[in-house]
């Protein structure tokens, strides 16, 4: 019995132990995300961004006269787990306001909780249009592209093709599914021509793609929508590359041509993939691109990638709309935020005050062996600015309206 | 059990429970709800893996179709709120009758991994029907009744409906009913030789185990507001029968400290360190290279029946 | 699903069949090594794919550390799951054999937080980055096998997976180890009566059972993204395989490979959407009929 009573009491005690959370004079960032498993590659990028811009901004004296700082709490991609961290960095770390997450329901599930308890959430790397379209709500902010203006994008680019049969693949999860019909729906308003000869969609996961692609290749369609995500990328381009699919059809994935997907393949990338991206370290090459690229090698060893733009502009609107603000206080904080606009790496970046999504410009581009880098990159690169690919502000509004 | 000292120590656990959300703070009480919900649900495992000696490694799936059911019952059809809350652990058991019913022919290892199968297609259903159970994308902002949706109210309506349904099992597993599946557990066939109908017993202990589970899916309602199909997703599964193998499966409340062990270090180790999993994988290896029963195995002298390793 | 009939004797099929057969390969090796160690041993060990997954990660350092080539990705394929044994050895000597007299499904336990920390580890010596390894130039591209593509990967995997078989049925029923461990399988005590240091039958098949996860992750390398989710992706599978089989066959651990592998693959051809769904409604089909599994078990 005793020793029931001693597990109780140190049961207790530990649960009491966690109360921290000191409210003083620094902007507290609390980063709700994925730290274990496959999408670490991608969160890292964010925080490392994050960590750039904010340590500059503190070395100037910081924001409103407070250092910006931050705490990380993992979800390993589970909603539930978010849940639970997004709540103990509200309700005992006392963070100012929430960053995250990769997994795109924990990220609709925190923004409904942010809504609840009047807390800024931006929203880094999940892709859901659901995010700021028709769950959007005035707390929760996107901070990169979502699948449906990656679909729009890059139906843009495909309608001035001439290809008229598609077919469409994919993971098997709303994303994967979100995006092929982002893609093709779009395609077919801009050209009523194009047909969809059929559908294929793998398990989330899934290495061996070639009974796949030798029925897709079988059934003869001009194009094929791959609707890929995260670890999917490599995998695909990998057999890809082994069966010569990128040669016998062409194909385009979102985020085809990012150093994430292209890097780890080194020269055996498969050539002429269409693909999307909204950051690459080569292009545009501006002085602002080229400062960022190399200050992020300086400081973390590695070119930066599209997470580290998320991150490192999330910071800057942080920073800044405090500063607009004039006061530590997030409903000035919202209001502050709203219809600004920002120089970056890529140009000009406007928070939208309908629905609180950032503007960006898209790449379109093909992959090619590059003489100078030890991987393939994008060339033939069309920039579609922000402003062509977003949904207009009616359509959020009816959107959210339902 | 003659230690006189257990009823005096559960009242004084139940009043410390009571007062906890005036005391701790916010982000507490809400932990605690999880805890007490993951506790009924590990519990409710117990009924079918250490009282009737079945192998139910897909636990999870009633969780989740509780869960569900109550989520989309109040999001999607008008009625009322005690009704989501019955549809959901109904709907659990009416499941868990109809898996019972498939997998009652195998044993042990089969048995749990035919359910598993099972468990697995219920689980991609639900995580592809994007239009009607929000895919993988879950529901979220589920509407409750005002006088539970306050953090508080939630608190304590899952601490009541924990504290019923727990109650309930412990009865269940006291009376003669009880007994009879103990000794299905112990020996199958002596069992049946004395005229006991094992199958009808086995599928009444799995049904009542999945529709608590579903009780324990319910609650989980009323405290996040939100379900996701990783909820009855095998990992799940095996968490809470680890929940149940590391507080100890002979006794009634291991489960519970069980669950109370892994929720709590969950959440608190996860705020120190990034490497949860290390601690965690430590701690489950202590406890089975001393305590071989599990934490509350400890108090139970008991030795599980040997297999019958021979011929 | 109209397009069945005409699908059935096309070019199609016939190429996702020797895809089917080829994806085989890895699910044998890896479920003939969790096959031996719950059939044998009668542990649950879900940190099998925590093995499998340090097999694809040393296999990464192996041919890293070698640079590239063909014989440098060869003797990965040795290396790296030789290490895998190594790690098994120590689980098995530091920890499962003062076990074995516990109930098994507390082993589960032991298991599981094996799987937690090993998880863990990886994550501290090899970090979060994707790691990739590249095909071999010898084997990459793909032959044209009735007008499709059959990456030659693919087809070395076909070749190798017939060679792991018939050497581990040559392991197990014609030497005397393997006799002995098949033996203690079924009646260990009896075994030690007789002689015989059961304690090291067990050691050897642990560290063979680890060998051959590590040795399915090394194969798989060059296939995919090496990535720190790896120990989740196939144990739910590897359990299944060996559950339809028949615990402790290695004919068993083939033919529920063969199972898994061809139903997927045909079922893609049958209906693209749900072909992932095809192995489970295969599992759960052969379960009711034969619920002991398919060939006969140790248990």
């Amino acid at each position: 019995m005793r020793r029931i009573v001693s597990f109780l009491a140190l049961a207790m005690s530990m649960f009491c132990m966690a109360g921290r959370g000191v409210a003083g004079d620094t902007i507290k960032v609390g980063f709700v995300d994925t730290y274990t498993g496959p999408a670490t590659t991608f969160t890292n990028d964010v925080l490392d961004g994050f960590k750039m811009a904010a340590e500059k901004i503190n070395a100037k004296g910081g924001v409103l006269g407070r250092k910006i700082t931050y705490v990380t709490r993992d979800d390993k991609f589970k909603p539930d787990i978010g849940l639970t961290m997004a709540k103990e960095l509200i309700l005992n770390e006392n963070i100012d306001l929430l960053v995250g997450t990769i997994n795109s329901a924990t990220a609709l599930a925190v923004s409904d909780l942010c809504r609840k308890e009047k807390v800024p959430f931006l929203v880094t790397f999940s892709k859901s249009d659901k995010i700021t379209g028709e769950k959007g709500n005035r707390y929760v902010f996107g901070m990169n592209e979502n699948t449906e203006m990656a679909g729009r994008a890059a139906a843009k680019a495909l309608a001035k093709m001439r290809f008229v049969k598609y077919w469409i693949a994919g993971d098997d999860y709303e994303y994967g599914h979100a995006i092929a019909n982002g893609v093709f729906d779009h395609l077919r308003t801009l050209n009523p021509m194009v047909q969809l000869l059929g559908q294929s969609w793998w398990k989330v996961g899934e290495t061996d793609f070639t009974p796949y692609i030798t029925q897709i290749l079988a059934a003869k369609p001009d194009f094929v929508i791959v609707a890929t995500g995260g670890g999917g990328m490599v995998n695909f381009q990998k057999a890809a590359q082994s069966t010569g699919f990128n040669r016998k059809v062409p194909f385009y994935q979102h985020t085809a041509i990012e150093l994430s997907t292209l890097m780890p393949q080194g020269k055996n990338a498969p050539e002429g993939v269409y693909g999307t991206a909204n950051y690459l370290f080569y292009y545009p090459d501006t002085k602002e691109n080229k400062a960022f690229v190399e200050e992020f090698r300086k400081a973390y060893n590695r070119y930066p990638k599209s997470g580290a733009l998320y991150g490192y502009m999330t910071a800057e609107f942080i920073a800044k709309s405090f500063e607009k603000a004039g006061t530590v206080d997030r409903e000035k904080f919202i209001d502050a935020m709203e219809g600004m606009t920002l120089p970056s790496p890529v140009g000009p970046m406007e928070m939208r005050a309908c629905d609180h999504q950032v503007t960006l410009p898209m790449f379109f581009g093909v992959t090619k062996k590059s003489p100078k880098y030890d991987f393939l990159t994008a060339g033939d690169i069309v920039s579609v600015p922000g402003k062509d690919y977003m949904p207009s502000c009616a359509e959020i509004a009816k959107a959210r309206a339902k | 059990m003659r230690r006189p000292s257990a009823p005096l120590l559960l009242l004084l656990l139940l009043a410390a429970l009571l007062a906890l959300p005036q005391v701790l703070p916010r982000f507490h009480t809400y932990v605690a709800a999880i805890v007490l919900l993951t506790a009924l649900l590990a519990t409710s495992l117990n009924l079918a893996i250490g009282y009737t000696g079945l192998y139910q490694f897909g636990h999870a799936v009633f969780y989740g179709v509780g869960a569900y059911g109550t989520a989309l019952t109040l999001t999607r059809s008008g009625m009322p709120a005690p009704v989501a809350f019955m549809a959901g652990p109904l709907a659990a058991a009416a499941l868990s009758l109809v898996m019972g019913m498939i997998c009652i022919r195998l044993s042990k290892l089969y048995f749990g991994m035919l359910q598993i199968s099972l468990g697995s297609l219920v689980w991609a259903v639900v995580y592809r029907w994007y239009s009607f159970t929000g895919g993988d994308d879950g529901i979220h902002g589920i509407p409750l009744p005002d006088a539970i949706s306050s953090p508080e109210a939630s608190y304590y309506f899952t601490l009541i409906v924990t504290a019923l349904c727990v109650f309930t099992m412990y009865r269940i597993v006291r009376s003669p009913f009880g007994k009879v599946i103990q000794g299905i557990r112990d020996n199958p066939v002596r069992a049946a030789s004395i005229g006991v109908d094992v199958r009808l017993h086995q599928l009444a202990s799995l049904v009542i185990a999945g529709f608590f589970g579903g009780v324990a899916g319910s609650l989980f309602v009323v405290v996040e507001n939100s379900v996701f199909p990783d909820m009855m997703f095998w990992t799940f599964s095996l968490e809470v029968l680890i929940m149940c193998l590391l507080g100890g499966m002979y006794t009634f409340f291991g489960p519970f400290v069980g669950a109370s062990m892994i929720v709590l270090l969950r959440v608190f180790a996860s705020v120190h360190t990034r490497y949860w999993g290390l601690i965690l994988g430590t701690i489950l290896t202590l406890v089975i290279i001393f305590l071989p029963d599990g934490v509350l195995g400890v108090f139970v002298r008991r030795s599980p029946p040997k297999e019958d390793r021979g011929a | 699903m109209m397009d069945f009939a005409s699908n059935l004797f096309s070019p199609g099929t016939l190429s996702q069949i020797l895809v089917g057969l080829s994806r085989t390969t890895i699910l044998f090796i890896v479920s003939s090594g969790m096959s031996l160690i719950l059939g044998v041993l009668r542990i649950p060990n879900v940190a099998h794919g925590s093995l499998y997954m340090i097999g694809a990660f040393a296999a990464w350092s192996v041919i890293r550390f070698l640079g590239g080539g063909l014989f440098t990705f060869l003797g990965a394929m040795i290396v790296a799951p030789l290490i895998v044994a190594a790690v098994g050895f120590v689980l098995e000597r530091g920890f499962f054999s003062y076990l074995y007299e516990r109930e098994h499904l507390m082993l589960l336990l032991l298991t599981f937080a094996f799987m937690l920390i090993l998880g863990d580890l990886v994550k501290i010596v090899w970090g979060p980055e994707y790691r990739s390894v590249t095909v071999p130039a010898f084997f990459q591209g793909s032959a044209e096998i009735f007008g499709l593509p059959l990456p030659w990967y693919n087809l070395f995997l076909l070749l190798v997976g017939p060679c792991i078989a018939v050497f581990l049925w040559l392991v197990i029923n014609r030497t005397n180890l393997g006799k002995i461990a098949r033996a203690a399988a079924v009646d260990g005590e009896m075994v030690g009566a007789v002689g015989i240091n059961v304690e090291w039958v067990f050691a050897f098949t642990f560290v063979l059972g680890s060998f051959l996860a590590g040795l399915g992750g090394a194969l798989i390398a060059p296939m995919v993204n090496i990535s720190l989710g790896m120990d989740h992706s196939l144990i739910m599978e590897t359990f299944l395989i060996v559950i339809i089989g028949g615990l402790g066959n290695m004919w068993g651990a083939l033919l529920g490979s063969l199972i898994f592998g061809l139903t997927q693959s045909l079922g893609i051809l049958v209906w693209p959407q749900f072909g992932v769904a095809f192995p489970y409604l295969a599992v759960v089909a052969v379960l009711v009929v034969r619920p002991r599994g398919l060939l006969r078990s140790t248990w």
